[in-house]
């Protein structure tokens, strides 16, 4: 007898396969981020000169470049992410998922596997490029286990939000137009915490207001919320 | 012994009523015949069978499991062929069929070992390794029959099974239907009323959601 986990171990390794072969699809998830991130560094190459100070400039290029970088993570996710359940449910393969002896919330957490290395695998290059481009870096004091914790963290939140979302825009006759409007607004208390976050790993913690370890509880809590929510209610989506 | 068992059922879409309290037993063995013009409801109860949806009253068990209440008990036990193969197209034939059988819990010895014979019985050897969006559409459907057949269901349900397939490929599937007959329960929803005829022991005609005949397939006038 499979675990729930073993099921949506298959899903995930299964969707991974199917989009490294769709290449066009995975290349152009790539293009779009690098893209993005090299319009942006330039616009805010160009915005910031207008301040005067080289030492004021850097401290709000990093500002900005924080938030820029998970604007970008999320339209990437969004791109790539909002066709999980979408296409399987327009291709009909969706029933041979819903017709499997396996819980539902397995379907769920493969969709979510499969967001979270699609969406990393994305990061790993996304970052350093981000680094270059929107001007931004580490501070020195800052423990590496904080920003891995925060890229986990924050990848594993999108891929449970973009998830479901693309789950709920299902039975919706206008899909592109349902998917960003359930997306959005499930996503900024995330994208909120993210950026914080990524300000706070960039410039340095501040000496006054919650630290880096009181967000990213806040940021696990939304996690846990997300996923166990998601998962629970997710057989109404397979079943009407 | 019942292998299906349907009481009061009914199923709304909207203020349409596609099945209106209906109720009928189905015995272990044998194949049985579920006739009907579009829009009569055999659709509609073949998914309810199948678990993929909800009746609004009433009860249906597949063999002693009820659809609603032990959904995954009914899953283990049933085979569904649609009208469209749940393949994906990526993936090369033997990819779709492991990745299934490890949904069914299949151990991968045996799985392989079934999936070869499968392959064998349905002509299908040599195109195991080809991306399943480069085949044909009869080739499509005789690997998503294999995939139906994986787990050794009990009771097959098959919608329009033998639209797609050629004339070899659906003799090869009424050969296996034949074989397994003594023992499993096949539920087939045909438009071909003299195929239907050929290969089902008895019959139930759906008209607008209601029952309106239903016996031995040597009563059945060819009226649906």
């Amino acid at each position: 007898m499979g675990s729930g986990l073993s099921y949506a171990l298959a899903i995930a390794k299964k969707d991974l396969v199917t989009q490294m072969r769709k290449r066009f699809e995975a290349f152009s998830m790539f293009l779009f981020a690098i893209i993005a991130v090299f319009v942006l560094g330039l616009v805010l190459s160009s915005a910031t000169f207008i301040v005067p100070d080289p030492e004021t400039r850097l401290i709000v290029m990093t500002e900005i470049g924080a938030g820029m970088l998970w604007v970008v993570v999320f339209f990437t996710g969004m791109f790539g992410f909002s066709p999980v359940f979408i296409s399987e449910s327009e291709t009909g393969t969706l029933k041979g998922l819903s017709l499997a002896p396996i819980p539902a919330w397995s379907v769920y957490l493969g969709k979510v596997i499969y967001g979270f290395i699609l969406m990393g695998l994305v990061e790993l290059f996304l970052v350093p490029i981000s680094m270059g481009l929107l001007g931004f870096t580490f501070a020195a004091d800052v423990s590496p286990i904080f920003i891995l914790a925060t890229f986990c963290l924050g990848t594993l939140d999108l891929a449970a939000v973009g998830a479901m979302a693309s789950a709920l825009t299902m039975p919706a006759e206008s899909k592109a137009t349902v998917y960003p409007i359930v997306y959005f607004p499930t996503a900024t208390t995330a994208l909120i915490l993210l950026v914080e976050i990524t300000r706070m790993l960039a410039i340095g913690i501040p000496l006054v207001g919650p630290g880096i370890v009181d967000l990213l509880i806040i940021l696990s809590g939304h996690v846990f919320a997300m996923v166990t929510l998601s998962a629970t209610v997710f057989h109404f989506t397979l079943t009407s | 012994m019942i292998s299906i068992q349907v009481e009061g059922l009914t199923r709304r879409y909207g203020y349409r009523v596609a099945l209106n309290d209906i109720s009928f037993d189905v015995p272990v063995g044998g194949v049985h015949a579920l006739f009907g013009n579009n829009g009569a409801g055999k659709t509609t109860l073949m998914r309810i069978i199948s678990t993929l949806l909800q009746p609004h009253a009433g009860k249906v068990a597949v063999l002693g499991f009820d659809t609603k209440e032990d959904p995954i008990e009914v899953r283990k036990r049933i085979g569904v062929v649609g009208d469209k193969p749940l393949l994906y197209g990526e993936l090369t034939g033997r990819e779709n069929l492991n990745f299934y059988s490890d949904l069914y819990d299949l151990e991968s010895y045996t799985a392989s070992a079934s999936i070869e014979d499968l392959a064998e019985q349905f002509d299908v050897k040599r195109w195991l390794d080809e991306p399943t969006k480069i085949l044909s559409t009869g080739l499509r459907k005789r690997f998503d029959i294999i995939r139906s057949l994986l787990h050794s269901p009990d009771l097959f349900l098959l919608d329009e099974p033998f639209s797609g397939l050629d004339k070899d490929s659906t003799q090869v599937f009424r050969d296996y239907i034949e074989e397994k007959r003594q023992d499993r329960t096949a539920i087939v929803t045909t438009h071909n009323l003299s195929l239907g005829s050929e290969i089902c022991d008895d019959f139930i005609t759906l008209r607008k959601g209601e029952i309106v005949g239903q016996g031995p397939i040597s009563e059945f006038d060819g009226n649906i």
